[in-house]
Order: C-alpha cells, then sequence, then structure tokens
C-alpha cells in the first residue's frame, strides 16, 4: 500500500505542477535556450568557424582540442544561468505545494483517505522533484546532443550535471516542506529558500575571506551555520566542475547535503504527523 | 460490530503562544449501530466536525477510545472501507470530474477492475455525466457537491460521513441527495450526516445526537426527540383579561398565554379538556384549536437553550 499511495501522490503532484504554468515556463526558456544554441552551431556561417576550430592549440604548454574547449566553454555558459535561473523557477514552482495541500477542505480530503502522513509527504518530495528532474534532463540533454552533433564531443560527464542540480534542488524543496508545514506559507517557504539559496550559502561559502575581521565566537557561530545550512554553492562548483569536465575538488558537500537534506525531511514527516487540520 | 464506538473521547485544542486551550469534547461516550443514518446536530462550535475529523485521523484526539467498523482509528487502512464528504470541500481545480473519483479511488485502496464502470455508475447516479470532461473550476458549488458525494462513495465504503450534503444545493437537488442517501442505507451502508438542516435530518436519519459544548446532550430516534409533549393552540375571540391569565398559568404547567390566544403543552387530553372547561365557564368563545407538529428543530431549540421552540413563541 505504501509505495502504492507514493507513486498516486507523485503522480498527482506532477499534474498540479504542469497545471501551475510556472514548469511550462521554465520548458518554454529551456527549449528557446536549445534553439539559440542550435542555430548558433548549424548555421552555415558558424559551421564554418567550427571548421576553422577544427585544429589543435597549445594552453599552457599542452596540446587541446579547440573544439573541445569550445564545447566546454558552451556548457559552462549553460550551466551556470541553468543553475540560477533553472532553481530559482524551480523554488517558485513548488513552494506552493504544501501550503496548498494544507488548505482546510483539501487535506480533510487526502488524511481521510487511507494513506499515512509519511507517504503523503513522500509523494509531494518526489513529485516535485520528478518535475524539475524532467526539465533540467531535458535542456542538459538537449545541449548534451547539440554539442555532440555540432562540434563532435560527446563527454558524458556533462550529463552528471542534470542530477547535481536536481539533488540541489532536493535539498531546498524539503526546506520548503518543513516552512510550508510549519507556516501554511508559500512566500515564506519561498523567500527563504532564495535567501539560503542566494545569500546564506555563497556568504559562508566564502567564510575565509573575512574570518579575520571577526572574533572567535562569531567565527565558531559561522561554522556551526555552514554545515547546518544547505551548502548549495559548493554543489553548484561541483555541477559547474562536471560540466567542464573538471574532477570536483571534493564531494563532501554531497554528503553533507545528503545529511541535510534525510534530517529536513524526517523533521518535516514528524511535524505533521502531530499537526491537527 | 458497531458501526462507530467512542468512549470517553476527549479534545483539547492548544492555540497561541500561551497555549490557551480550548476544549473541543469533553468524555463523549457514543455508539452508532450499522445500516442506519444517524444525524449529528449541535449550534457552531458544539464539536460536530471535531468528532469527525478524529474518527477519520485528520485530528488526533487527546484521550480516550474511538473505534470505526470494528477497528481503532490509528489503523488509518480501516479508512477503505469508509467515505468522506468534507464541509467546505476544496477539489483540486484542475482536475476533471472522471479524475477526481479516479484519483481519490485508487487513493481509497479501491483495486477492483470494476472501477471505470462504478465511476460511470456514480456520475449517473448523481446527474454529473455531462460533466464528466470538465475541470472543477468550472464547476458551480452545487456541481462540487454532487461530484463530492460521488467521490465520497467511489471506494463503495460500508460507512460514509457526510458534512454538510446538502450545502449549496437546490432544492431539487437537495431531494436528490436525500434518496441518495436513503439508497446507501437500503445497500446497508451505515450513514454519519452531519446537517444544520434540521428538517433533512428529521426527513431521513433514523437515530440522532445533539452536542453542545463538547458534550452529548441527547441521543435517540427523531420520533423520541419529538415526542414529548403534545402542543395545542387555542385562538378565542377577545383580549384575555390579566386575572383570567394568571388563573391559567396557575392551574397549568406549560401554558402560556398572548391577547387572543394560549398555547398548551401537555401530553395528557384530560387537562386539555380541563382548560377547556375552564375557559368556557369564564364564557369565553373558543375559535379554533390546532394541535401543533412539534419539529425536531423546536426540541433542538429547546434542548440548546434549555427554552421553548420557535412555536412557543406566541
Amino acid at each position: 500500500m505504501g509505495m502504492y499511495n507514493i507513486y498516486h501522490v507523485t503522480k498527482f503532484t506532477i499534474k498540479e505542477a504542469f497545471a501551475r504554468r510556472i514548469i511550462l515556463v521554465f520548458a518554454g526558456v529551456s527549449t528557446f535556450s536549445l534553439v539559440i544554441l542550435a542555430l548558433l552551431l548549424f548555421s552555415t556561417d558558424a559551421m564554418d568557424l567550427v571548421g576553422a576550430f577544427d585544429m589543435k592549440t597549445r594552453v599552457d604548454g599542452q596540446l587541446v582540442d579547440v573544439k573541445t574547449e569550445l564545447a566546454t566553454g558552451i556548457k559552462a555558459l549553460f550551466t551556470i544561468p541553468l543553475y540560477g535561473i533553472g532553481l530559482f523557477l524551480s523554488i517558485f514552482a513548488v513552494s506552493g505545494f504544501i501550503p496548498s495541500l494544507l488548505e482546510k477542505g483539501n487535506i480533510d480530503l487526502f488524511l481521510s483517505k487511507p494513506i499515512a502522513r509519511a507517504e503523503l509527504i513522500l509523494g509531494k518530495f518526489f513529485g516535485g522533484t520528478a518535475v524539475v528532474f524532467l526539465n533540467i534532463f531535458y535542456i542538459v540533454v538537449g545541449i548534451w546532443v547539440l554539442l555532440g552533433l555540432g562540434l563532435n564531443v560527446w563527454s558524458a560527464d556533462f550529463l552528471l550535471v542534470s542530477f547535481t542540480i536536481t539533488f540541489t534542488f532536493m535539498v531546498l524543496y524539503t526546506l520548503i516542506i518543513l516552512v510550508g508545514i510549519l507556516t501554511r506559507s508559500s512566500i515564506l517557504a519561498m523567500m527563504l529558500s532564495y535567501l539560503f539559496f542566494f545569500v546564506l550559502s555563497p556568504i559562508l561559502e566564502s567564510r575565509g575571506s573575512f574570518s579575520q575581521f571577526l572574533g572567535e565566537t562569531w567565527n565558531m557561530v559561522i561554522e556551526i551555520l555552514y554545515y547546518i545550512i544547505p551548502q548549495t554553492t559548493e554543489l553548484g562548483r561541483i555541477s559547474l566542475e562536471l560540466a567542464t569536465g573538471t574532477t570536483p575538488e571534493s564531494l563532501l558537500p554531497l554528503l553533507y547535503n545528503s545529511i541535510i537534506l534525510i534530517l529536513t525531511i524526517s523533521s518535516s514527516i514528524i511535524i505533521f504527523n502531530k499537526k491537527d487540520f | 460490530m458497531n458501526a462507530i464506538e467512542v468512549k470517553s473521547l476527549r479534545k483539547v485544542y492548544s492555540s497561541g503562544i500561551r497555549q490557551k486551550e480550548v476544549v473541543a469534547l469533553q468524555s463523549l461516550d457514543l455508539t452508532v449501530d450499522p445500516g442506519v443514518i444517524y444525524g449529528l446536530l449541535g449550534p457552531n462550535g458544539a464539536g460536530k466536525t471535531t468528532l469527525i475529523k478524529i474518527l477519520l485521523g485528520i485530528t488526533h484526539k487527546t484521550l480516550g477510545e474511538a473505534n470505526i467498523l470494528g477497528e481503532d482509528i490509528s489503523n488509518y487502512q480501516i479508512r477503505k472501507k469508509v467515505g468522506y464528504l468534507a464541509e467546505n470541500h476544496k477539489y483540486p481545480p484542475f482536475m476533471k470530474g472522471e479524475e477526481i473519483l479516479h484519483f481519490f479511488a485508487q487513493l481509497g485502496g479501491y483495486d477492483k477492475p470494476d472501477l471505470d464502470q462504478r465511476i460511470n455508475d456514480l456520475l449517473k447516479l448523481v446527474d454529473m455525466e455531462k460533466w464528466r470532461k470538465t475541470k472543477l473550476k468550472n464547476y458551480s458549488k452545487g456541481m462540487l457537491q454532487r461530484i463530492g458525494l460521488a467521490q465520497a462513495l467511489v471506494n463503495d465504503p460500508e460507512l460514509v460521513f457526510l458534512d454538510e450534503p446538502t450545502d449549496g444545493v437546490d432544492p431539487l437537488g437537495r431531494k436528490e441527495i436525500r434518496d441518495i442517501i436513503k439508497r446507501m442505507k437500503d445497500d446497508g451502508k451505515t450513514v454519519f450526516l452531519n446537517s444544520h438542516l434540521l428538517s433533512e435530518v428529521e426527513l431521513i436519519c433514523d437515530r440522532v445526537a445533539v452536542l453542545n459544548k463538547g458534550e452529548l446532550i441527547t441521543e435517540g430516534t427523531v420520533g423520541e426527540l419529538t415526542s414529548d409533549n403534545d402542543e395545542y393552540k387555542i385562538t378565542l375571540d377577545s383580549p384575555l383579561e390579566e386575572e383570567f391569565k394568571q388563573k391559567a398559568t396557575g392551574s397549568f404547567a406549560g401554558l402560556k398565554c398572548n391577547r387572543t390566544k394560549i398555547i398548551f403543552s401537555t401530553k395528557d387530553s384530560s387537562e386539555l379538556n380541563s382548560l377547556i372547561d375552564l375557559i368556557r365557564r369564564e364564557e369565553k368563545q373558543i375559535m379554533e384549536i390546532t394541535k401543533q407538529k412539534r419539529t425536531l428543530e423546536d426540541s433542538f431549540l429547546e434542548i440548546i437553550t434549555g427554552k421553548e421552540g420557535k412555536n412557543g413563541d406566541v
């Protein structure tokens, strides 16, 4: 019964996401970006230019393929906005899922069915994740195929970017779920996610650059915050490293964020289980 | 096996920073036999919806025991056999009528192969066949209520909770819903009905319970609740003098007078005859004597306020 219920709520959530249109906007922006890239790569002038690049050059004393370098640049060029704008739109799209579920008259319907509350939350989580993954996978595979056809660069590492970006989304989504359950406010859930993603995580990631100006206590507080707040900037760096074919400097952020994800979704389920509606 | 069995059920809500406590249900005992239409009455804030929500796992109990269909309510699997039409329900507006039935049937654990046929039958039953492909956001309040009723029945439940089922439905629709509820009973289902429309409850319920401030005030058949006393209205041709009023009210309990009318509530017809004798002795002309039918609403108001119902206001 458990997996069956989660599957149905996941399917329902995907339907809900498409009804909200923002996911379609995301897909539209992705398609537009792919069309632009295709026009650049396959227009006659550009192909001539690519032909001119069909040579090797020396970078830092090493012989490298110019086409590979061009493809790497394009991948980086797409990964950075995909990470920023893609996650921005994704957070916007899913922030209302939990508050709308908890609306009076709606939650009663779900809870009156033979479904455990944990299954309901997990269904919402997987549904939101599936929609975002499909969108991100679509644009990443699109770029990969276009670069492969246009420049004959078929580096599969780039495909992993869709997983790291989706994983970043999953961490933030657990936070949205927790705040949604606690406050029933989509605005607050969205604003907090943006605060963590765009402000706190980048500041904490660069804490080394300003720690010398702070006292011991403040540095300790910042260090604690660094480990309890989603390290999304580090995940962004790993995505970029994968996009550019560089071996990631450290995979520890994946571990830390996995722990944060599990703790946050578990807390959400425990709190949701205790709530009266 | 009882359809519903509640023992010493208590619910206390805590709200605000100071955790101010509000008692919604105080040590409630209630038993509902299977196969009946059971009405739950009470003023706003009496604890009716809280009781339903506890039984369905939407709200947690504070103390006490609650079973439905012989199982403790903590076993959520028992809700496979339960249907629910919520008050002020809010269905996903992006889904179509038939989609919502499919979705909640699957979520309700209905796994028989005849689901499509069952949905067709239910849409026909609630007269929503031609709107099956329309999104719920385009439905009127009455249409939502009809599709909500179909949703409550889609998993072929043994026990159905209906919270204000005729809310927003026109008189013809209300009659149709009443017929559907009666048919549920004929099919052996137990219906637990919460409605403000006392005339409706009176028409279809086998038993009724009255809740007030979280307490069970009374419980019984509609007949038991409405047949305490017969009430008679005696209309006279001339105004009553103060002296007569005092004499009459002093001699007969349950008597009220205004200018030309006397309202007398009694079980005993000999008392009525004695009153008529008194009126005749005073040489007053009786224009009319009518027996007032005591409604569930009269009984309800009397129970809740401890006073006479509307027919007593002369």
